[in-house]
């Protein structure tokens, strides 16, 4: 029997940020490990020229052109990159597919400070009962904004990254500012 | 930017067996798919050593989440050891590395055709099921372009309809695997053509189940605690099997999902049909020391 395929660094990086990513997106509220901080490993781990991306940090943006990736504008991206969000009406202007095709909605993936700020509880599936989190370093508003723009099954997924911890936030999660 | 640059060293196989860009399309289907609890979502489904039809679905869903150290299980109608199981478990080690286990309560990632093992499942576990037909409006609407459209108005009055009349003709619902199933209250999904008894395990549950269909390339998932309604009438209550009453002949386990085995008298005998339970209740009567996990069903009653 020949040997098994040895997994690469690349390999290895990509599987486990995409487990992060996977259950922070099924246990919304609990917050995971990355193997890296920040936004590049998402970039590798989702991305490839299949997608169209937009972001606003420049070393980002270069990542992502080297996938092959399209970059275009939030209104036409599937994956968003921001190290910072500024404006909750930025919620407003990303894609959140169609009822046909609910999964044309987009992937949001931006830094903010977990475990501080103003108190969230989140339900919905993936949560246990009700779960409560502290999220800061978001616009104010946002979860207004976000509840008012989302009409489940349309939607976009949130993954909000503070240093190497993940957390996601499907469209299917209500979340109530506390 | 140099060609060196785009391109990556030479290997005889990529590890597991999927290349770099049909590992991001499944990743990238699935976490919408967990996203939409219930919701097919098309995917590429690319080619694996293994006709399609036969779990290339679950498989690929596999080969992504696998790593060297994902403990694997592969069951196939609850039995670890039938030719299927045992060649897609082999198969999944020898392209990751990965450890293998017939333990449910060892397994990180279990793929199973058509049966959810008797011990629950726990937080950290990842449930695959290869789904032949992921399509519960197909019966009823064989244009999927239409099935489509159904599913984004939440249109199930057909799908009633065909309930209602089995119950006319027959006095019951005559659907006996893949029972269609509201999930988080939107979607009505097929659980993969599974017994009426596992669907309820489905229900709240603590792990992740990715459900994928590889020869009609649609991905679908339940998130754990998320709600799996069989549909059901008010006054007509679902139905699992009736096999609460039965024993194992093999074992003496009662109260668990049996496969009928027929006898040459016309009668027939039962044995456990998760095949691993059957072992551990065959070593537990013999008094060996094992651990059998708490079970959903308890003496043939789902629990909760």
């Amino acid at each position: 029997m020949t040997a098994a395929p040895l997994a690469s660094e690349f390999d290895t990086r990509t599987n486990a940020t995409y487990e992060a990513l996977m259950w922070a997106l099924s246990r919304p509220g609990l917050i995971r490990t990355l193997p890296l901080a920040g936004l590049a490993q998402i970039i590798d781990t989702l991305i490839d020229r299949e997608c169209a991306v937009y972001c606003e940090d420049a070393a980002l943006t270069a990542q992502a052109m080297q996938t092959g990736a399209v970059l275009a504008p939030p209104e036409q991206a599937d994956h968003l990159f921001l190290t910072a969000l500024e404006h909750a009406d930025f919620l407003t202007r990303l894609p959140q597919g169609s009822d046909l095709h609910p999964e044309a909605g987009a992937t949001l993936v931006c830094t903010a400070r977990l475990g501080r700020g103003p108190r969230l509880r989140l339900t919905g599936p993936g949560c246990e009962g009700a779960v409560e989190v502290r999220i800061d370093g978001l616009p104010d508003g946002i979860w207004q904004t976000r509840a008012q723009v989302l009409r489940y099954p349309l939607g976009f997924e949130l993954f909000l990254v503070d240093a190497n911890r993940v957390l996601g936030l499907p469209r299917s999660t209500k979340v109530e500012v506390l | 930017m140099s060609l060196k640059s785009l391109t990556r060293d030479w290997q005889p196989m990529s590890f597991g067996f999927l290349d770099a860009s049909a590992k991001r399309e499944i990743r990238r289907t699935s976490l919408k798919a967990i996203a939409v609890p219930g919701c097919q979502i098309p995917y590429a489904s690319r080619e694996v050593p293994m006709a399609r039809g036969w779990g290339t679905g679950g498989l690929q869903v596999s080969c992504t989440l696998i790593t060297p150290r994902t403990r694997i299980k592969v069951i196939d109608q609850g039995a670890d050891d039938s030719v299927n199981a045992a060649s897609i478990r082999r198969f999944l080690a020898r392209v990751s590395g990965a450890p293998t286990t017939m333990d449910t309560l060892e397994a990180d990632l279990i793929q199973s055709r058509h049966r959810i093992p008797e011990e629950v499942l726990q937080d950290h576990q990842v449930l695959v099921l290869q789904v032949p037909n992921p399509e519960p409006l197909r019966p009823v609407e064989p244009n999927m372009s239409l099935a489509r459209q159904m599913h984004a108005d939440a249109d199930y009055g057909r799908m009633w309809l065909q309930l209602y009349e089995q119950i006319v003709r027959s006095g019951r619902v005559m659907q006996g695997a893949s029972y269609p199933s509201l999930v988080n209250g939107r979607y009505v999904m097929t659980p993969s053509p599974i017994p009426r008894w596992d669907v309820p395990k489905l229900h709240m549950a603590r792990h992740l189940t990715l459900l994928s269909a590889g020869r009609e390339k649609r991905l679908f998932a339940v998130p754990p605690f998320t709600r799996v309604e069989p549909l059901v009438f008010e006054d007509v209550p679902y139905r699992v099997e009736d096999h609460a009453g039965l024993s194992c002949a093999r074992s003496g386990a009662r109260g668990f999902f049996m496969n009928e085995i027929p006898q040459a008298d016309g009668s027939s005998s039962y044995e456990i049909s998760d095949s691993e339970l059957g072992v551990k209740s065959i070593r537990q009567r013999d008094n060996e020391t094992v651990t059998i996990g708490d079970t959903w069903y308890k003496n043939g009653e789902m629990a909760g």
